[in-house]
């Protein structure tokens, strides 16, 4: 019962343009159409090859019985000369002993020969052999035998087999060879008519014997189309069967077909010779064409069980084929749904097997992009959360603050608005609408007014120098980049070194890249340090909130990895950070609109 | 893998079927033309009569592919043992019979019961008293009785006494040859059927009842006998009390000594009955039987009047000597 279920489903699942179905559906038709022809081809030949054989064996067969018939013949015909000889040379017929005895002597060595007789032309019996004592109302001179021997007087006459009705003996069906020949009746030379009658039964036989398939038979007919032998001469003769004559009668061999009551007939013809008699063989062609019928039967299954092993391959080739197909169908049906987790692995084909693996591998690799994702948009949130702070800075804010109170209480009035105004300044470009993404210009301004506040808290123990290119202010950087590094220059470089420290930030553009170079002649550091820094393992803890690392993060997650800061150091001499940006320039209308 | 290998299975679950349909499809084909097992049950083995029956119905078995079993009792008179005989071809179930029934009456009953196993019977020669029978084939044997007598008032110009040698009394063809030849006879005034004997197919008895018959009716003019047996019994008699030219008889169906007589002109005609085409038309209508075809009542076959001057035309040597000696 499974199958059966499985077969409606199979149906339900039925569509033309499966591989499954087109692989299937394209070889069968292919294998059918190349069975199918081939098979017609064959059964074409060889029937053609089958018939041609029937013909000629039905031709060998019937040539053998000619040959044996004429051979018979020929043999009754020599007794006959012999006889006719003998007679021909006797001085007195009725006185002659000796021809007697040689005449017994041929009677006896021939069994079929049943008697021989000579008649005067009026029908009188002269003398006949064996010596029975004739029949009363034998009509001879009526009979077929002694007509035709006066009717062609040199030749020798062979008559339908007929029942010997002359002697007082039994009734025998025999063949009458008959001639009109001289004879000496005493001192008068005569003629006379010479008969022998063969017993037919050899004729007979001989062809009972012949078959020719279930239903064929042979007959024979003499040469004006009496029946000399037919199977069915009885029915012959009641009018139930009928036998076309004709064409017979006007070949002396060959064949043809003929066709009688819609049977098809194959009519094989011989002549006997010496008799001219013939011999027609009648062959029923359904008999012997039915090897026709069975080459086609035998192909016909033939094609069935090929179409059926070729089906069953196919179905099973293109199963092997389409299945793994139809399962990494289904993954990918699955992967589309969202679950990712799903790993395919599909065995089959070389292709497919291929097509998995790649399959699986994008599958890693969108696991893998999707968790970065996740991993950087929480980065993002999280330097966002701290850029946030850093815009408020409190830090920054209560020692800048501290500083100006001091400074009003000194009295240095110019000073302190100087530092109001910059605090002022630095806070509005901190805050910048909540926008990233700033020009140049503002965040030079930012780190400005940060330079200045932190120059006038260090009571001018550091110079500072900007220097940027005029036409690429307008070049889009992200936000507080540069103040967390000047802090850091400020706070380990220029602060522990005694001499005057400088400060120098300049902007270079490099093809389509924007470095902006931030050194310092501070202490600098060693090499472990500036390993440790460039690692992002070094964190101020006293620094105004977002550290360095918060500023390589923040590029690598806005620009990419390409991006980011660079480090270059040597312990006394100074520090000098590059930070590199792609270089893009906001559209003056935004720009207007975002300012 | 699970799915795959159900799907092969199933595939080779459908080839299996379709192979085993085109077998059993392929295999269906020659069975319409199988052999047809036909029983023919006759009344005697033996004589030239009932050999030809069985030349004619082989042929036609041949020419039909009929499988033909041919049986008969030891004697003509054997009535139970052709009922035996019946019984048991209704047990072998063969596709049809054909009977030519020895009593009219006594093979009725078991006639009727072929029809309890579908068995189609065909009756030959000599009718039986069932009407489970498909048809009748073989000689109109009244109009055979009424063919002697037509040609035994000829020669007697339906004058003079008339003696009848029958055979079986009771058996289907003898009562109907009698029945019309006394039909015939009787619209001649002059003649009078002086006796009718039954010989029993006999011819020893043949002989000697007609030999009496002879001696008791001095002025007997002419005698039809009415079967083989009765004829070369009653022929054997007639030659030997030498009625001379005046005395006619007819004479029933071929026996060889028939011909000597008639040649000798002892015997003026010959009723000849065609033993062959009646197996041969039995075989054939028992072909149609078995195969469901309608036939006919009856399919009569010719008789013919045989005398000196057509006997030896070729036909009737085929007929009078069906076989080849």
């Amino acid at each position: 019962m499974s199958w059966l279920r499985y077969i409606g489903k199979a149906i339900r699942n039925f569509h033309f343009r499966k591989i499954q179905v087109l692989i299937s559906m394209s070889s069968v038709t292919v294998t059918i159409v190349a069975v199918v022809l081939v098979s017609v081809l064959l059964v074409e030949r060889s029937a053609r090859t089958a018939e041609e054989n029937a013909y000629m064996n039905l031709g060998q067969i019937i040539e053998q019985v000619n040959a044996n018939l004429e051979l018979y013949v020929g043999g009754m015909q020599d007794v006959f000369t012999v006889a006719e000889k003998r007679i021909q040379q006797s001085p007195n017929l009725h006185g002659d002993v000796r021809l007697g005895d040689q005449m017994e002597t041929i009677l006896s060595t021939r069994e079929d020969l049943v008697t021989m007789a000579l008649f005067t032309q009026e029908g009188e019996l002269v003398r006949n052999l064996p010596t029975n004592g004739m029949r009363k109302n034998t009509k001879l001179t009526e009979q077929n035998w002694f007509e035709s021997a006066l009717q062609y007087p040199n030749s020798l006459q062979f008559s339908p087999p007929h029942i010997q009705n002359l002697f007082k003996s039994d009734y025998r069906w025999v063949v009458s060879m008959s001639k009109l020949v001289q004879y000496n009746d005493g001192a008068q030379e005569k003629q006379g008519v010479l008969v022998m009658d063969f017993n037919f039964r050899t004729i007979d036989e001989l062809s009972q014997r012949v078959s020719l398939g279930k239903k064929g038979y042979v007959y024979i007919i003499d040469n004006v189309g009496n029946i000399v032998y037919h199977p069915q001469q009885q029915l012959i003769y009641a009018g139930l069967k009928y036998e076309n004559l004709e064409p017979v009668l006007n070949y002396s061999y060959g064949s043809y077909m003929d066709n009688l009551d819609g049977e098809k007939r194959l009519i094989t013809i011989q002549t006997v010779r010496p008799a001219g008699w013939k011999i027609v063989g009648v062959a029923y062609a359904d008999e012997f064409l039915t090897t026709r019928q069975e080459l086609s039967q035998f192909l016909y299954g033939f094609l069935l069980v090929a179409i059926v092993i070729i089906m069953a391959v196919n179905i099973y080739v293109s199963a092997k084929i389409s299945q793994p197909i139809q399962r990494l169908e289904r993954s990918v049906q699955m992967v589309e749904r969202g679950d990712f987790g799903t790993n395919v692995y599909v065995s089959g084909a070389y292709e497919v097997e291929q097509l998995s693996k790649r399959f699986n591998l994008m599958l890693r690799r969108i696991r893998e992009l999707m968790d970065q994702i996740i991993n950087e948009q929480e980065a993002k949130r999280k330097s966002e959360l701290d850029v946030l702070q850093s815009q408020i800075n409190p830090h920054f804010l209560y020692n800048t603050l501290n500083s100006v109170t001091r400074m009003a209480e000194l009295g240095r009035n110019e000073e302190v608005v100087t530092t109001i105004t910059s605090l002022s300044r630095f806070f509005r470009i901190s805050l910048s609408k909540g926008d990233h993404i700033i020009p140049l210009r503002d965040e030079l301004e930012h780190v400005r007014h940060y330079l200045i506040i932190q120059n006038i808290r260090f009571k001018n123990k550091f110079r500072y120098e900007i220097e940027a290119e005029e036409d690429i202010l307008d070049a889009l950087t992200l936000k507080l980049i540069l103040q967390p590094i000047v802090e850091n220059a400020i706070q380990h470089g220029i602060e522990p070194s005694p001499e005057p420290g400088l400060i120098r930030i300049r902007t270079l553009r490099e093809g389509d890249l924007l470095n902006i170079v931030i050194s310092d002649n501070g202490v600098g550091m060693d090499k472990e340090r500036l390993a440790g820094l460039k690692a992002g393992k070094l964190r101020s803890e006293s620094g105004s909130g977002v550290g360095v690392n918060n500023v390589q993060e923040r590029i690598g997650l806005y620009y990419g990895k390409p991006y980011g800061l660079h480090y270059e150091s040597e312990p006394e001499e100074g520090t000098t950070v590059t930070i590199t940006l792609p270089l893009t320039v906001q559209d003056s209308n935004s720009r207007e609109g975002g300012m | 893998m699970k799915q795959l290998s159900h799907l092969f299975r199933t595939g080779f679950a459908i080839s299996l079927l379709i192979i085993t349909a085109a077998c059993t499809g392929a295999g269906d084909l020659p069975n319409d033309e199988d052999t047809i097992v036909i029983d023919m049950i006759v009344k005697m083995n033996r004589g030239d009569y009932w050999s030809t029956i069985q030349m004619g119905a082989e042929v036609a078995a041949k020419e039909y592919n009929v499988s033909l079993n041919v049986l008969a009792p030891e004697n003509e008179n054997d009535i139970q043992g052709q009922i035996q005989l019946m019984e048991d071809s209704i047990a072998r179930r063969p596709d049809a019979i054909i009977l030519a029934a020895s009593d009219y009456e006594a093979l009725g009953q078991v006639t009727d019961r072929t029809s309890y196993y579908d068995i189609p019977v065909i009756s030959m020669d000599s009718e039986v008293a069932s009407t489970k029978v498909k048809t009748y084939v073989g000689t109109n044997n009244y109009e055979a009785g009424q063919k002697a007598a037509e040609r035994l008032m000829e020669l007697t110009g339906g004058q003079g006494d008339i003696g009848i040698v029958n055979f079986v009394q009771g058996a289907r063809n003898a009562d109907q040859r009698e029945e019309g030849f006394m039909d015939y006879a009787a619209r001649f005034p002059g003649i009078r059927i002086v006796d009718v004997l039954y010989c029993g197919s006999d011819e020893e008895l043949a002989y000697r009842l007609t030999r009496e018959m002879i001696r008791q009716h001095p002025g007997l003019t002419g005698l039809v006998s009415l079967s083989a047996e009765s004829s070369i019994g009653a022929g054997r008699a007639v030659e030997e009390a030498g009625l001379g030219p005046r005395f006619k008889m007819i004479a029933f169906d071929n026996p060889p000594e028939m011909l000597e007589l008639l040649q000798e002109e002892t015997v003026q005609a010959m009723v000849v009955q065609n033993p062959f085409n009646n197996g041969y038309m039995a075989v054939a209508a028992a072909v149609k039987a078995a195969r469901g075809e309608r036939l006919d009542d009856k399919i009569p076959t010719d008789t013919k009047l045989i005398d000196l001057d057509n006997m030896l035309w070729p036909e009737h040597q085929k007929l009078l000597f069906p076989f080849v000696k």
